[in-house]
C-alpha cells in the first residue's frame, strides 16, 4: 500500500511523461507507405497510459478528499529507508562511469568490495574479508567468462597500458 | 514421429555434456529456490548468460532444470523452517512445517519430493500430448486473432498480479510502450531515440528484463540494514534423511488428490502469468474442501503437502504448452524461456513444433528427465542448502549484482545493455515500492512487438475493423479478456450481489457463443455444454434469488 499522495504525484508525472511522448511521437517519420503508420501503436498505448493515469490521479484525489491522507510510511522521503538501495544505485552508477577505464575486472572487484564495505561495515577484519570475497567472486566469474566462454569482457585503459 | 522423438531423446539424454549442464542446471535451482528472497525466474535469469554459447537444446535443458529445481527447492526451506523459498510453496509450509515440527521431517520432505515429482510427470505428459495439438489449432489464427490472444494475456495478468487493477493497467502499458522504443519491425522508423544511436536499436528484452525483475529484486532484499546483515535464514535446519519408500506409498495412495492437483496447476500453468504462487494455493484449498479430515489440516496433513506441490510442479507444464504452441509466455519464467530462444535465433509459435521438432521435443524430454535429476539431487541440494544459508544477504546480492552485469554484457557485448539494465532496475524497484506490479510490465514488454506486428498485419490485410469481433477465434479472446477485466470486481463483490451470482454462469454463456460460430463438431458440443451449463446456473440462481 503506497499513500495517496504519493499517487497523485506518480500519476501527475505519468502524466508528464506521456504528454512528452506524445510530443516526440509526431517526430516518427511517415514512409508513406500503405497499412499501419509507425507512429500508430504508440499513440494509442500512450493515449491508454494517459486515460490509466487520469483515473489513478481521479482515485487518488477522491480518496484524499474522502478518507484522508492515508499514508502507511512506505514511500515517504525517508533517506535511512532507502539508504542501502541509494548506495546500490550510486556503486552501479559509479562502476557503469568508470568501466572503460577500470574494465569488468578491476571494476567489478571495486564494486562488490565497495558495496559490500558500504553496506557490511568498515572494521579491519570485515574489509579484509570483503576484498577477499570479491576478488575471488569476480576473479572467477571474469575467468569463467573469459576462458570459458570465450566473452570479450570490457579491459579498460588501466589493464591494457600495464 | 517417433523418429523424432528418439532423436530428440538422443540429443538429450545420451550427451554427457547436456546431462551434466541440465544436472547443474537442477541444482542450481534447487537452491534458487530454496533460499528464501531468491525467485525461481531469478534462478533462470542468472542462469541465462552461461547458457548463450551453449547449443540451443543444451541452454534450454539446463533453464529447464533449473524450472523444475525452482520449483521443488521452495519446499526445503518451507517446510523445514517455515519460510516459504518462493511464493509457489507458500501453502506447503501450511502443513509441511507442522508435519516437521511433530518429529517426521524425512516423511514430510519425501512427501513433498515425491508430489512434486508425481505431479511433474502428469503435467509433462499433458505437455507431450496437448502442446502439439494446441500449436495446430494455433495454426488457424490470423493476425486479428493473435492480436486479441495478445490483449487477453495482458488482461489476464493484470487481473491476477494484484489489488490494484489501474496499477497493473499503467504497468503493463509501460512494459508495451518500452517495447516501441527503437526501428519499428514494419517500416525499420526510429522512434523515441532522442538522437541516440544506441537507443534507435531498442532495448534488448533481456537487461530490461534482468533490471526490472533481478536487480530490483536484489535492491529489495537489501534494504533493510539489518535483515542485509543477518544470515539468509535466521532459523537453521538439521540435515534430514528422506523417507521415500513410504512418502511414494502415500502418494500413491492419495492419488485423486495428486491428480485433481496436478490438473489444477496445468490448468493455472495455461493462463497467462498465473503461475506456481496461485496454483499451490488453489490446489491445497480444493484438497482442504474435498478431504474428510478438515480438522487435521494445518497440523500435518498429509494431503496438505501434495496438493500444493504437485500443484506448482504441474503449473509448469502448463506454462510451457503456451509458450510452445503459441509463443505466449505463461510466467514470468517462461518470458524469460522466450528470451532465450529469441537469443538462439529460435522464435517459438504456432508453427514452431513442426519446424523445430527436435528441439521441441528436445525441451519436452528435458522437462521429464529434469524431474529425475531434482529427486536424485534433493539430498546433496539440502546439505548445500544449510551452507548457503549462513551467508548475509548483502554479500549475496553484491556478488549478483556485478555478476548480473557481466551477463548482461555478455549478451551483445555492448556497454549500453548494462546502462538499459541499471535504469529498469531502477525503474522495476521504485515501481515495487508504489505497488506497481511487474508481471504486467516485464509480459507487456515481452509481448508488445509481436502485438504491433499482428496489429499491423491485420490492417494492411483488411481495412475492416469489424474482423475483430466477427472472426470467432477473435472475439473468444476479447471475451475472454472482458472476462477477465471484470474478474477482480466479481472477486471483490459480496456474495449476495446479483453480479456475484450471475458472473460465472453467464461469462459461460456468453463465451459459448464464438464456440458455436467455429463450426467445428467438438467445439460446438463444447458451447452447447457452457451454454446449457450457463443457463442452469442462471435459473438456479434467480430461483433462489427469487424466492429469498
Amino acid at each position: 500500500m503506497t499513500s495517496n499522495k504519493s499517487d497523485i504525484i506518480i500519476a501527475i508525472f505519468l502524466l508528464c511523461f506521456s504528454g512528452i511522448m506524445i510530443n516526440d511521437a509526431s517526430n516518427i517519420r511517415d514512409l508513406g507507405f500503405e497499412g499501419m503508420k509507425a507512429d500508430a501503436w504508440p499513440r494509442v498505448v500512450l493515449w491508454l497510459l494517459v486515460v490509466m493515469s487520469s483515473v489513478m490521479l481521479g482515485k487518488s484525489y477522491i480518496q484524499l478528499k474522502t478518507e484522508g491522507h492515508k499514508d502507511n510510511n512506505t514511500f515517504q522521503v525517508n533517506f535511512s529507508k532507502f539508504k542501502n538501495a541509494f548506495i546500490c544505485f550510486g556503486m552501479f552508477l559509479f562502476f557503469l562511469s568508470t568501466l572503460d577505464y577500470l574494465g569488468m575486472l578491476l571494476g567489478g572487484i571495486a564494486f562488490v568490495f565497495g558495496l559490500l564495505t558500504f553496506l557490511g561495515g568498515f572494521s579491519l577484519n570485515l574489509i579484509i574479508k570483503h576484498l577477499t570475497i570479491s576478488v575471488l567472486s569476480i576473479g572467477f566469474m571474469w575467468m569463467v567468462f573469459t576462458f570459458g566462454l570465450r566473452v570479450m569482457l570490457p579491459e579498460g585503459e588501466i589493464l591494457r597500458v600495464w | 514421429m517417433f523418429d523424432v522423438i528418439l532423436q530428440a531423446g538422443a540429443s538429450v539424454l545420451l550427451d554427457p555434456l547436456t546431462l551434466g549442464l541440465m544436472a547443474l542446471g537442477t541444482l542450481a535451482g534447487l537452491l534458487a529456490g530454496a533460499i528464501p528472497g531468491f525467485t525461481i525466474a531469478m534462478g533462470v535469469i542468472l542462469t541465462l548468460p552461461f547458457t548463450f554459447g551453449m547449443s540451443p537444446i543444451q541452454g534450454l535443458a539446463t533453464m529447464m532444470g533449473v524450472f523444475v529445481g525452482g520449483l521443488s527447492g521452495g519446499l526445503m526451506s518451507g517446510m523445514l523452517t517455515g519460510i516459504p523459498g518462493t511464493p509457489s510453496s507458500v501453502a506447503t509450509t501450511f502443513d509441511g512445517f507442522p508435519m516437521v515440527r511433530s518429529g517426521k521431517p524425512g516423511l514430510a520432505l519425501g512427501l513433498g519430493l515425491w508430489s512434486s515429482f508425481f505431479g511433474g510427470m502428469i503435467s509433462a505428459i499433458i505437455l507431450v500430448a496437448l502442446a502439439p495439438q494446441l500449436a495446430f489449432l494455433g495454426l488457424e489464427f490470423g493476425p486479428w486473432d493473435y492480436f486479441a490472444l495478445i490483449v487477453f494475456a495482458l488482461t489476464i495478468t493484470v487481473s491476477l498480479s494484484g489489488d490494484n487493477m489501474v496499477k497493473g493497467l499503467i504497468a503493463g502499458l509501460l512494459g508495451l510502450f518500452a517495447a516501441c522504443v527503437g526501428e519499428d519491425e514494419i517500416n525499420g522508423v526510429a522512434r523515441f531515440a532522442f538522437g541516440s544511436d544506441h537507443i534507435r536499436q531498442g532495448f534488448a528484452f533481456l537487461p530490461v528484463l534482468i533490471g526490472l525483475f533481478a536487480f530490483s529484486q536484489l535492491l529489495s532484499d537489501v534494504e533493510d540494514n539489518v535483515k542485509a546483515k543477518s544470515p539468509l535464514m535466521a532459523k537453521t535446519a538439521d540435515p534430514v534423511r528422506v523417507e521415500h519408500r513410504k512418502a511414494i506409498a502415500l502418494v500413491i495412495k492419495n492419488w485423486i488428490n495428486l491428480c485433481r492437483s496436478s490438473f489444477i496447476g496445468i490448468f493455472t500453468g495455461i493462463l497467462p502469468a498465473a503461475g506456481g504462487s496461485i496454483s499451490n494455493i488453489l490446489a491445497y484449498d480444493q484438497a482442504k474442501k474435498a478431504s474428510k479430515n478438515r480438522s487435521e489440516f494445518g497440523k500435518g496433513a498429509v494431503d496438505g503437502i501434495i496438493a500444493p506441490e504437485a500443484a506448482n510442479n504441474a503449473t509448469a507444464g502448463g506454462a510451457l504448452i503456451m509458450m510452445m504452441a503459441l509463443g505466449i509466455p505463461g510466467d514470468i519464467v517462461t518470458a524469460v524461456m522466450l528470451g532465450a530462444l529469441m537469443i538462439h535465433n529460435i522464435i517459438p509459435g504456432p508453427s514452431f513444433i513442426q519446424d523445430e521438432p527436435l528441439l521441441a521435443y528436445g525441451v519436452f524430454i528435458a522437462f521429464f528427465a529434469a524431474h529425475f535429476f531434482m529427486v536424485g539431487l534433493q539430498a546433496f541440494s539440502l546439505k548445500l542448502f544449510l551452507l548457503v544459508t549462513r551467508i548475509p544477504m548483502y554479500v549475496l546480492a553484491s556478488v549478483i549484482l556485478a555478476y548480473c552485469a557481466i551477463g548482461v554484457f555478455a549478451l551483445h557485448n555492448i556497454t549500453f545493455d548494462i546502462w538499459v539494465m541499471f535504469a529498469f532496475g531502477v525503474i522495476g524497484y521504485f515501481m515495487r515500492k508504489l505497488g506497481f506490479p511487474l508481471a504486467p510490465m516485464i509480459l507487456g514488454v515481452v509481448l508488445g512487438k509481436l502485438a504491433e506486428l499482428n496489429l499491423a498485419r491485420a490492417i494492411g490485410t483488411s481495412d475492416d475493423y469489424f474482423l475483430f469481433i466477427t472472426r470467432p477465434w477473435s472475439l473468444f479472446f476479447i471475451l475472454m479478456a472482458l472476462v477477465s477485466v471484470l474478474f477482480p470486481f466479481y472477486q471483490n463483490a459480496s456474495k449476495d450481489t446479483l453480479f456475484s451470482k450471475l458472473f460465472v454462469p453467464i461469462s459461460m454463456i456468453v463465451l459459448s457463443f464464438p464456440l458455436f460460430l467455429m463450426q467445428s463438431p467438438v467445439r460446438m458440443i463444447i458451447a452447447a455444454i457452457l451454454l446449457l451449463a450457463g443457463s442452469y446456473f442462471v435459473y438456479k440462481r434467480m430461483s433462489t434469488l427469487q424466492a429469498t
